[in-house]
């Protein structure tokens, strides 16, 4: 079997899947973040749904949001607060990575079994869409830094991302409007919400949001 | 043109966070009351959309928006006495975002494509968590942060369910708008594998939003620290719009003969509501907590009822109204405890029937009413329930509903005794003052008054919702 473009771009995104699972560092974990939001919504380009001029530009706006301003942004966020920059997991480093394979080994099996007519020339987009979305939810459960719990919600969003441009050609437009316009708005809310946890806890672990209980 | 209605406070939101307070108060009231005047020229006149693609009026739709605008007009006669007793930092942002949370549930209630649906949904929880962060504290940063992230993930969810949808409309080869109305009517030929994929995960999305448990666990913590206004707004109204959302697919699933699926689903996630609401509702000691957890005992009741159809489903709409009216109103008295005694704890409080006997009538009838005492809506509704999951042989979901209200009931009297009759030394801080709480006696009156006379039109949209689902009283 001859690979196309599509999978081979999307086994590197497979890769850093991996890599983001046993990354300590959160600089490490947003250039993944970043090069996995560039991939995804250059995908669509080498799909063949027969591009617009005004889904040219939908595509170039996607590409610089998630690729460019969320990631810098977060970066220029933890650059600012000077936090320490691990991750602090609540599961470790080596048995992330054994769920991380066990992960894409299962996505893989699932995508087998399903009729997708529409994509089944690509072997690896299922595969890959469900890699990144339970990998985020994963990050957000599994990490108790707040920024690595934004940074896994980005990639879950990515995930869907994937899904809702390329499996369905329809009302494609819409949906990348309306995630990009709430990932946009939730990423600044949860920045915003950041900050506030920085200045009032002088960190932001988590651990140490526990007040509310029940 | 249709839009107006969630244009103008969208407008107004956006004016308020540059306006004085002395400004800014009076347009919070001024936009309910056009608000309210729209939502009755929808009703009478019935007009079609401008962007009739996204947007449409439908039964269910105009019940919420009802709701939604009575309840924020009254809300914001409240807001202008609480917002001068309450010292809350830059006020403008609160009422800007009071405004803004108005129009993006408008939205909701009027939205007929998925996706829009979808945005608007993820809309009101942005426009929400700044009213949940209102007095900066810690334990309200909590709050906002757990609220943001357990909502955006569910909605995230809801998202994909959504897609997963359009994928069952690729793979059944139908050609039809992505919007609700239509896809109810070409819901047979919807590829049923992926239909029932894209329900649960729309189910488990808006689910998060609706306070349906295991989901929840935002919600009490959000409901008590945001201000009470904003927490009559959360609990009267924004757990109604997840509600439609989950409301709208059920629609297609039955359309599509899948109702026997859905209704499982929705029965199985009620009961574990109202059950996690039992659970923590008897060794509450906070009672804006407590009234929280009613909320998802209440969501419960609500997924319960549409989940066994029928005249169930009936009781459902029913409840849903009521809901809305009283616990709205519960949440505004609770924030004159809030003020009066200083405190959120039950223990310091007591005796409020002689200290604030004002707030103490809307507070206890609050209380008669959403424990489901006769003559309130709730009774009725429940009763439906009961009666409609007799009717289709569901014995053991019935059990299980029946004992757990029992416990709900008796957890939650309990405490309202003790904020009531319990001996109590301090000082109250403020004085009953008129618009603080006329506001409350107004919407339990309407409830009231829903219960004894309830217009034709009403009746008939009632049964225009639930007819799609089987519903109605026969």
């Amino acid at each position: 079997m001859i690979l196309n473009p599509v999978d081979t771009i999307l086994t590197f995104v497979l890769l850093s899947v991996l890599f983001s699972f046993g990354s300590s560092r959160l600089p490490m974990l947003i250039s993944v973040v970043a090069f996995q939001g560039i991939v995804v919504s250059i995908v669509p380009f080498f799909l063949g749904h027969g591009m617009t001029a005004g889904g040219m530009t939908f595509t170039i706006g996607t590409l610089l949001i998630r690729g460019i301003i969320i990631p810098m942004s977060i970066y220029i966020a933890i650059k600012k607060v000077a936090i320490h920059r691990e991750v602090e997991p609540i599961i470790g480093y080596h048995a992330s990575l054994l769920c991380g394979l066990g992960l894409i080994v299962a996505a893989t099996y699932l995508s087998r079994h399903l009729n997708l007519p529409s994509i089944s020339h690509y072997t690896l987009l299922f595969p890959t869409a469900i890699a990144l979305l339970v990998t985020g939810m994963f990050l957000l459960m599994a990490r108790r830094n707040a920024i690595a719990m934004v940074l896994g919600y980005i990639m879950m969003e990515n995930g869907i991302y994937l899904v809702g441009t390329t499996f369905s050609v329809r009302a494609r437009h819409i949906v990348e409007f309306g995630i990009l316009l709430d990932v946009l708005a939730g990423v600044m809310i949860m920045a915003i919400i950041l900050q506030n946890i920085k200045r009032t806890f002088d960190d932001v672990d988590t651990a140490l949001l526990r007040t509310l209980k029940e | 043109m249709v839009e107006i209605i969630f244009i103008v406070p969208f407008i107004t939101g956006l004016i308020a966070f540059f306006v004085p307070k002395e400004i800014g108060r009076p347009l919070l009231v001024f936009t309910g009351a056009i608000h309210l005047v729209l939502s009755l020229f929808l009703w009478i006149k019935r007009p079609v959309a401008y962007f009739s693609d996204y947007f449409a009026i439908t039964p269910e739709g105009l019940l919420s928006l009802l709701v939604i605008s009575l309840l924020f007009f009254l809300i914001s006669i409240y807001t202008m006495g609480y917002l001068e007793e309450s010292k809350i930092q830059s006020e403008n942002i609160f009422t800007g975002f009071m405004l803004l949370f108005l129009s993006t549930m408008t939205m909701v209630t009027l939205s007929d494509h998925i996706m829009i649906m979808w945005i608007a949904i993820e809309a009101t929880t942005l426009t929400s968590a700044p009213l949940i962060y209102t007095h900066r504290s810690g334990a309200s940063l909590e709050a906002t942060w757990k609220y943001v992230l357990i909502c955006s993930v569910g909605i995230a969810m809801a998202l994909l369910g959504s897609v997963f949808v359009t994928l069952a409309m690729d793979i059944g080869q139908v050609d039809a708008p992505l919007s609700f109305s239509a896809l109810t009517q070409v819901a047979k030929s919807l590829d049923p594998l992926w239909l029932k994929a894209g329900f649960v995960f729309i189910l488990v999305g808006y689910g998060t939003k609706m306070g349906l448990a295991p989901m929840h666990t935002w919600l009490p913590d959000a409901h008590s620290e945001a201000p009470s206004p904003a927490s009559a707004l959360l609990s009267g109204v924004l757990l109604n719009c997840a509600y439609l959302g989950i409301c709208k697919t059920n629609k297609i699933m039955y359309a599509a003969g899948l109702n026997d699926f859905s209704s499982t689903i929705l029965i199985v996630f009620g009961l574990m509501s109202i059950l996690a609401a039992a659970t923590f509702i008897l060794k509450q000691n906070e009672y804006k907590r407590m009234l929280a957890y009613s909320s998802i005992e209440n969501m419960g009741i609500i997924a319960v009822g549409t989940g066994i159809g029928g005249i169930a489903a009936y009781g459902a709409i029913i409840c849903m109204i009521h809901h809305s009216l009283i616990k709205s109103s519960l949440f505004l008295s609770s924030g004159n405890i809030l003020l009066g005694y200083g405190t959120r704890l039950i223990t310091n409080t007591g005796d409020m029937v002689s200290r604030m006997p004002k707030t103490f009538i809307a507070f206890f009838s609050g209380f008669a009413g959403i424990s489901g005492f006769p003559p309130f809506g709730i009774f009725i509704g429940e009763l439906f329930i009961i009666v409609g999951a007799f009717r289709s042989g569901r014995y053991v979901t019935i059990g299980i509903f029946i004992a757990a209200l029992c416990v709900i009931f008796a957890g939650f009297s309990n405490q309202i005794m003790k904020i009531s009759f319990a001996d109590f030394e301090g000082t109250i801080q403020i004085k009953e003052k008129a618009s603080m709480v006329w506001p409350q006696y107004i919407l339990l009156l309407t409830s009231l008054i829903f219960c004894f006379y309830m217009p034709d039109t009403v009746y008939q949209t009632i049964v225009d919702a639930v007819t799609a689902v089987g519903g109605g009283l026969r």
